[in-house]
C-alpha cells in the first residue's frame, strides 16, 4: 500500500511540472487553435537561457525566471507576428509545417551556438536542496520537487484568474470563439494572437527554468515533453487552463502507478491508452466545451 | 580503297588500343584526394555523441593533411599519404539527423554521387546496423570504431572493420573484475544485481551480454528493468530498483536519462553498493565534467577501451589532445573520441599501405593489418581482425575518485600502475554532498 501511495505521490509531484509545460500549449493549440510544433524548442530556449545566466553571470535558475519569461514573451510575439500570421488563414498544414521549421531552426540554432554538449545547472538553490525530503506516513516528498510543484500551482492559479476573471482573459476567450464578433466590440484579435503567442512561449520558458534543476540540458530536451504536453491538452480538453491541470496530475500518476507494475516499456502506452478511453465517452476532453 | 582498308584498320586498332589504355587509366592516375564519407548525428538525439565523431575527424584530417615531425601515431609525420604521391585526405560529412533511413540515404548519396573511397559511421549501432547492407553490396570499406554491438561483426560482412572493443570485450571486463575482485580483497558480500537498461541495440546488447555473465560471475540477478529512452521520470523505476535492494546495479543508460536516474535516486535516498556501467554517460565527457561539481559519479565504476588515467602520460596522447581541443572548443578528448580518432589514423595507414584507393586494395590492406601498440594513443594491444573485428582491442575497468577523475581498476596490472584505492560501498548521497566537489 506504502509502495502504491509512493508513486501515486511521485506522479503528483512530477504532474504540476508537465502541467506547466502543457499550458503554453493549452493557450495557443488549445484556446487560440493554432498549432506549435515547436512548443518544446521554447521549453529549450526557455532551459538554455537559465542554464546560461546561472553559468556567466551567477544568477539562479528561480531568480531568472522574470527576464526569462520577458525575453520569451517577446520571442513568442515575434513568432507569431512575423511567421503565425502569415500562415494563420490558410491550410492547418501549413501551420504544421511553419512549426515543424521553426522546431528545426531553433534545435539546430542552439546546435551551432552552444554544441549539443549535455549541460547542467548544479549550484542553484533547488539543486542544493536536492537531498532533503520529507516523510509523511511512510511516503517520502523530495523537498525540490515540492518547491517546484508549489511553485508550477501558485502560476496555474494566476492564470486561471487571468483567463477566466478578467477582461483580457474574457478578450482572448472571444477571440478564440469568433474573431469578426469580437472585432465588432472593439476587441483587436491580432493584437489578441500575439498576446497569446507571447504568453503560451513566457509560460513554457519559466517551466524550463524550473525544469532546469532537475534535467539536462541540450538541445533535444523539448521532445520529451512535446510529445507528452499535447496529450495532457487533449485529455483535459482544448482551451482549459484547468483542464489541463487535471489532466496533467493524470498523466504523472498514470506514468508512475504503471511503472510500479508492468514493464517502463508500458509507462508511455497507458497514457495514451487512457487519452483513447476518455476520447470515446468525452472526445471534447475532461474539461472541453464544444 | 585498298589504302582506305588499311586506315580502317589502323584506326581500328588506335580506337581498341586507346579503349584498353583508357580501361586502365583510373587505376593508374594520380590519386589527387582520398575521400571519405562520413555519415553522423549532428544533430537529434545523438547529436552529443556525433559532434565528437565529428571533432576526431576533423583531427585525424589535420593529422594526415599537416606535416607533425614528433606525433608517433600513423601518418603524424609528412604531408598527406607517401603511398598515394602526397595525397591529402577529405572528410565529406553528413548530418543523418539521428534517424536510420536518412542515414540509408546519404550513404547512398556518398557512395553513388561523391564516390567516396571509405564510408566511415554512424556512430551509433542502431543506425550503423541499417546502413552495413547499402555499403556491402556496393563493396566499399565501411569502419564503425566506437560502435559496441557485437553483432555489427558477427553478420559474416566482408567490408566493415572496427578497431573497438565490443560490448562483449568490454563487459565482460566488467564482470570479470567483479568476480576477481573479492580474491583480490575487495568485498565478498556482494552476491544479487539488478539491471537498468534502456531500450535501443547498444543497451539491449549490454543487458544481454550481462545476463549470460552475472551468474557466471556468482551473481544473483534480482531485477531486470528496460527503459525508454528520454524518460521525464524514473521514480517509479527507481522504487522497483529499491524494492529488488540489489548489491550491484548494472545501469546502461544515456547522459539524460542517467541524470532523472541520479535525481530520482537521491530523492529516494537509495545508494546500492556498487554501481556498475557500460558506456552511455560514462563515456560522455560532459557528463563527467558536470561529476566534478556534485560528485554524483564518484564511486560509479564503469568498462572503458583504455586505462585512460595512464594513457594521458603518453607524449602522441598529449599532442593529438591539443590537436582535438582546436576543434572541441577547448574540451579534451574522452574515451569515445580516442577510440574514433584510433580508428581513423588506422584508416589512414590502411590507405597508405594499399597505395591505391581501389576497393579490393584496401580492403585486403586492413585484413593484411598488423599494427603494434607503440603507434596507438589507446591501451589496446594491437590492431589484428578476425572477420571485421580487431582481437586485439581490450576492455578496462575504471572508477571515478572523489577527484572527478577515472581511475583504473582491472586489469590488475594496469590497476597496479595506476595505484588507486577503490571507493566502496558506492558512497551514499549525504557522503557526496559532504565532501568537497573538485570544481568548487
Amino acid at each position: 500500500m506504502t509502495e502504491l501511495a509512493q508513486a501515486v505521490v511521485n506522479g503528483l509531484q512530477m504532474g504540476f511540472l508537465y502541467a506547466l509545460v502543457a499550458v503554453g500549449l493549452t493557450i495557443i493549440w488549445g484556446l487560440m487553435e493554432m498549432i506549435n510544433f515547436a512548443h518544446g524548442e521554447f521549453l529549450m530556449l526557455g532551459m538554455f537561457g537559465a542554464w546560461w545566466l546561472s553559468a556567466s553571470v551567477g544568477l539562479d535558475p528561480l531568480l531568472a525566471i522574470v527576464p526569462i519569461a520577458l525575453a520569451m514573451y517577446a520571442f513568442g510575439v515575434l513568432v507569431y507576428r512575423h511567421l503565425m500570421r502569415r500562415v494563420q488563414g490558410g491550410d492547418p498544414f501549413t501551420q504544421i509545417f511553419a512549426t515543424i521549421g521553426l522546431l528545426f531552426l531553433l534545435q539546430n540554432a542552439v546546435v551551432a551556438g552552444f554544441t549539443s554538449d549535455y549541460r547542467f545547472v548544479n549550484d542553484s538553490v533547488l539543486a542544493r536542496l536536492s537531498g532533503t525530503k520529507l516523510s509523511l506516513f511512510g511516503v517520502t516528498l523530495g523537498v525540490p520537487l515540492l518547491l517546484a510543484a508549489g511553485l508550477a500551482l501558485l502560476i496555474f492559479v494566476a492564470l486561471y484568474l487571468l483567463i477566466e476573471r478578467t477582461e483580457f482573459g474574457l478578450a482572448l476567450q472571444a477571440t478564440s470563439e469568433d474573431r469578426d464578433a469580437a472585432r465588432l466590440v472593439g476587441i483587436r484579435p491580432v493584437r489578441m494572437f500575439a498576446v497569446a503567442w507571447g504568453l503560451g512561449a513566457a509560460l513554457v520558458a519559466i517551466a524550463g527554468a524550473i525544469l532546469v534543476n532537475f534535467f539536462a540540458v541540450y538541445p533535444q530536451v523539448g521532445l520529451q515533453f512535446t510529445v507528452l504536453a499535447y496529450a495532457i491538452v487533449a485529455l483535459g480538453g482544448f482551451g482549459s487552463v484547468l483542464g489541463t491541470l487535471f489532466a496533467a496530475l493524470l498523466v504523472g500518476v498514470i506514468q508512475s502507478v504503471t511503472v510500479v507494475y508492468l514493464e517502463p516499456a508500458f509507462k508511455d502506452a497507458f497514457v495514451f491508452a487512457s487519452y483513447l478511453l476518455i476520447g470515446l465517452f468525452r472526445p471534447q476532453g475532461l474539461f472541453g466545451r464544444f | 580503297m585498298r589504302h582506305n582498308v588499311g586506315r580502317l584498320a589502323l584506326l581500328a586498332v588506335l580506337v581498341v588500343a586507346s579503349l584498353g589504355v583508357s580501361r586502365t587509366a583510373p587505376a593508374q592516375s594520380k590519386v589527387t584526394e582520398v575521400l571519405i564519407g562520413s555519415v553522423l548525428p549532428l544533430t537529434g538525439t545523438f547529436a552529443n555523441y556525433g559532434q565528437q565523431y565529428l571533432w576526431s575527424a576533423q583531427t585525424a584530417e589535420d593529422i594526415v593533411n599537416n606535416d607533425y615531425a614528433d606525433l608517433q601515431v600513423p601518418l603524424g609525420p609528412g604531408k598527406g599519404f607517401p603511398g598515394l604521391g602526397g595525397a591529402p585526405i577529405k572528410f565529406i560529412v553528413r548530418d543523418d539527423q539521428s534517424r536510420g533511413e536518412q542515414a540509408r540515404t546519404i550513404v547512398e548519396q556518398l557512395i553513388s554521387v561523391n564516390k567516396v573511397h571509405w564510408i566511415n559511421g554512424e556512430g551509433t549501432s542502431g543506425i550503423t546496423s541499417l546502413i552495413q547492407p547499402v555499403v556491402e553490396s556496393a563493396g566499399l570499406p565501411m569502419t564503425c570504431h566506437a560502435c559496441a554491438s557485437p553483432t555489427l561483426t558477427e553478420k559474416g560482412l566482408k567490408w566493415f572493420f572496427r578497431t573497438g572493443p565490443n560490448d562483449k570485450t568490454m563487459v565482460a571486463s566488467v564482470f570479470t573484475f567483479l568476480k576477481e575482485w573479492r580474491e583480490k580483497g575487495g568485498p565478498t558480500d556482494l552476491k544479487t544485481i539488478a539491471f537498468f537498461t534502456c531500450d535501443n541495440l547498444f543497451c539491449q546488447d549490454n543487458r544481454k551480454v550481462a545476463s549470460e555473465l552475472a551468474p557466471k560471475a556468482g551473481y544473483q540477478v534480482v531485477l531486470d528493468l528496460t527503459s525508454k529512452t528520454g524518460a521525464t521520470t524514473l521514480a517509479s523505476e527507481v522504487q522497483r530498483l529499491q524494492a529488488a535492494n540489489p548489491d550491484v546495479l548494472f545501469l546502461v543508460q544515456y547522459t539524460a536519462d542517467a541524470t532523472v536516474f541520479q535525481n530520482d535516486a537521491k530523492r529516494a535516498g537509495w545508494s546500492p553498493k556498487v554501481i556498475a556501467t557500460s558506456n552511455g554517460a560514462y563515456s560522455d565527457e560532459t557528463w563527467l565534467q558536470a561529476q566534478k561539481k556534485s560528485n554524483g559519479g564518484a564511486g560509479w565504476l564503469g568498462r572503458d577501451p583504455t586505462a585512460i588515467d595512464l594513457v594521458q602520460d603518453r607524449p602522441s596522447w598529449k599532442k593529438v589532445n591539443e590537436i582535438y581541443k582546436k576543434y572541441s572548443r577547448g574540451q579534451n578528448m574522452g574515451e569515445l573520441a580516442m577510440r574514433e580518432i584510433t580508428g581513423l589514423l588506422w584508416m589512414a595507414d590502411v590507405i597508405n599501405r594499399a597505395k591505391s584507393v581501389e576497393p579490393g586494395a584496401l580492403q585486403k590492406a586492413a585484413n593484411e593489418t598488423k599494427m603494434g601498440p607503440e603507434q596507438l594513443i589507446i591501451d589496446y594491444k594491437g590492431v589484428q581482425f578476425e572477420n571485421g573485428q580487431n582481437v586485439l582491442a581490450t576492455g578496462v575497468v575504471t572508477q571515478i575518485g572523489w577527484d572527478g577523475e577515472k581511475h583504473t581498476l582491472w586489469p590488475w596490472d594496469l590497476a597496479s600502475k595506476a595505484n588507486f584505492k577503490p571507493l566502496f560501498p558506492n558512497p551514499g548521497w549525504q557522503e557526496r554532498d559532504s565532501k568537497p566537489k573538485p570544481t568548487n
